[in-house]
Formats: structure tokens, C-alpha cells, sequence
């Protein structure tokens, strides 16, 4: 039992070792961190949707009522977003499967910006692909 | 029986005798780009060392920040080139790890992951970029904290509220080098709101805080 796992772990190293630099990977983001279309629709007006990808993206199409809130132009951005935000806000940050590390990305940003930390700050699952399936 | 076997053995090993093989001089870039670079450039230098050509079949990165070139569909054996990965900077910062994935013809290693990662300075740190009030609460200053970088020393910041609703005043302690932003509401009987813009001496960049007076949370009814 023993040679066996051995001999099973020999080219398990090997592999790692060689394919080292190219293989991706990052930490998922945790289930509470992440929301569904359905559940964040069902907050109705007492959710804030914000939209993480480029300007042009935001231009072409967004869901209705969302902010633009990218990494591009953060500092530009971010007084619009605190002007409409609330304590009891929910906030749903979506991006595009192209662009998808972007939501996390402000959604981290977002909660530090306040003190204490903001609460309530998703990602939306899917991003904006599985809002447009459900559309 | 025999020939089959032969055909079989060929079809296996003719590959990997007369294999193209791609051989990067790195996978993974490490960029440290000025305060006033808009964007870091990361080459990524390849080789054909095998016998046949190599094909690009695709070229995508992991973010919409960040685009990646190649200079040629084909590789020649013994051919070198590059990618480039381009890496818009924005207003992010920090560590950025951006990735380019490559997809070729190669049997043994058709994906490659080229890994670009930048460390960006950051001028200011300003925490928090929003303060607030709920109405009726007492009109007490509030502090913004403004950090600049080691890299980029601020003797004045020039705080402004366009908003005659609430005022501002700016401290800095000359041993840490940190400027606290003392903001008031005049009132809070209403909602009310401003964006306040904070601007370090020598430098164009302008950077945005909010301070709001916001209508008090609704508290459920009681019987």
C-alpha cells in the first residue's frame, strides 16, 4: 500500500515541479462574499448595483440603475457611488468573465473605504454574463 | 500484424522526435512602474527550439486591464519573439498580479501562463474616503487621514468642500508626515451632501473624499 502511494507521488512532484509556472490559480472567493442574480434581485431598492468593468462596457449596456465604479477611474468614480450609499445598502459589484478578478477587486476597496469597514459588499456570481442570461 | 505495430510506434514517437517546442526565457515579470507611468509593460521573450513551426492559436489575459500581444502567428524553428503584456495602470494599486494565457500548437505543452505582476506605488493612502452623519445626530468633526508615500513627501494639502455645508480643517503632524482632515457638518437637520477634493502640493492628481448627512435609518414601528 505503501510503495504504491509512493510510486503515485513521484510523478504527482514530477508534474508539479515542471508545470510550475504554468499553472493558474487564486483563491476563491468565499460563499458569503458571493450572491446569485436571484437573490440580489429580490432586494429590490435595497440593493446598489455596481458595475467594475472598463467605461466602454458600462457604456455599451449595464443593469439598469447601476453605478460605474472601475479600478480605471477610481477616484473619479467613487464620490458617485458614496453619494446614493447607505449603512443598510446592500452592494452587488459584478464585472465581466473577461475582467472577472475586477469585482473582488472593488468590492475590497469598497470596504475599506469606510469605518468601520462597510458591510454587506457582494459579488455577484456569474458577473455580468449570468445577470444577461437572466435578463 | 507486424506493420501495424511499426505504424503504431511511428505515430507515437514521430512526434516527439520531430516536436516544436516553445521555450520562454521567463513565465513571470516583475514591473515596478514610476508614480506618473500610466502603464507597465511586460515582454515575455520566446524561442522555437524544436524541429517544427509553432502556431499561436490564442492569446487572452485575465482581466480587461491588461492587453497582450503577440508579434507573429507562426514560429519558426530556431525563430525568437516576444509577447507583450500591457498592464493599464489607472488608479489601482498595490500589488497586481495580471496573467496572459497562450495557447499554441505545441503536443506537449499547448498552454503557457505568463504571469505580469506590478508592484504600483501608491501617492496617498486616505482612510476613510467617506465620513457621515445621520440627521439629527450632534454636528461633531469627523477625521480623514491622509498617509503620503514615503516616495512621494506632501508638505501642504490643499482640502476644499464645495459645499458651504460643511467645513474643513487641515493638521499635519511634521514626525509621521500624515495630515488629518477635520470635517464638520454646519448642521445636520437635513440631508446633505459634498465632495470634497484633496490636493497635494506638487502634483496635479486630484484625489475625492465624500462627507454626507445622511437621513437617519428607518426604525421599525412598535405596538
Amino acid at each position: 500500500m505503501f510503495l504504491l502511494a509512493a510510486a503515485a507521488l513521484v510523478p504527482a512532484v514530477g508534474e508539479a515541479i515542471y508545470f510550475r509556472d504554468r499553472v493558474s490559480w487564486q483563491s476563491p472567493i468565499s460563499a458569503s462574499e458571493l450572491v446569485t442574480v436571484d437573490q440580489a434581485r429580490a432586494w429590490g431598492g435595497n440593493a446598489i448595483w455596481v458595475d467594475a468593468r472598463p467605461d466602454a462596457d458600462f457604456t455599451r449596456d449595464h443593469v439598469p440603475g447601476a453605478v460605474s465604479l472601475n479600478e480605471d477611474r477610481w477616484n473619479e468614480l467613487l464620490p458617485q457611488f458614496q453619494s446614493i450609499w447607505s449603512p443598510e445598502k446592500k452592494v452587488v459589484v459584478y464585472c465581466s468573465a473577461e475582467s472577472c478578478n475586477a469585482a473582488r477587486e472593488v468590492a475590497e476597496r469598497l470596504r475599506k473605504s469606510t469605518q468601520p469597514p462597510m458591510q454587506n459588499v457582494f459579488v455577484l456570481e456569474g458577473g455580468w454574463e449570468a445577470w444577461v442570461k437572466k435578463k | 500484424m507486424k506493420n501495424r505495430i511499426f505504424v503504431f510506434t511511428l505515430s507515437i514517437l514521430l512526434p516527439l522526435v520531430a516536436r516544436a517546442e516553445l521555450k520562454w526565457e521567463q513565465t513571470q515579470v516583475e514591473l515596478h512602474p514610476g508614480v506618473a507611468d500610466k502603464e507597465a509593460v511586460g515582454h515575455f521573450k520566446y524561442q522555437n527550439t524544436g524541429e517544427t513551426v509553432v502556431h499561436f492559436k490564442s492569446v487572452h489575459s485575465s482581466c480587461g486591464c491588461t492587453t497582450a500581444q503577440t508579434q507573429k502567428d507562426q514560429v519558426m524553428p530556431a525563430d525568437k519573439g516576444e509577447i507583450t503584456a500591457t498592464f493599464k495602470i489607472g488608479d489601482r494599486t498595490g500589488t497586481q498580479v495580471k496573467t496572459v494565457t497562450v495557447e499554441t500548437d505545441e503536443l506537449a505543452h499547448a498552454t503557457t501562463v505568463l504571469t505580469l505582476k506590478a508592484v504600483l506605488p501608491e501617492l496617498m493612502q486616505i482612510q476613510p474616503t467617506l465620513v457621515y452623519w445621520n440627521t439629527g445626530e450632534t454636528p461633531q468633526p469627523k477625521t480623514i487621514v491622509v498617509k503620503p508615500s514615503k516616495d512621494f513627501p506632501v508638505k501642504e494639502l490643499k482640502v476644499s468642500s464645495p459645499s458651504a455645508e460643511f467645513s474643513t480643517k487641515v493638521a499635519r503632524d511634521i514626525a509621521s508626515g500624515e495630515f488629518k482632515v477635520e470635517v464638520t457638518p454646519k448642521e445636520t437637520t437635513h440631508p446633505s451632501a459634498t465632495a470634497l477634493t484633496i490636493q497635494p502640493d506638487g502634483s496635479a492628481k486630484i484625489f475625492y473624499a465624500t462627507a454626507r448627512v445622511m437621513p437617519a435609518p428607518a426604525t421599525p414601528a412598535t405596538h
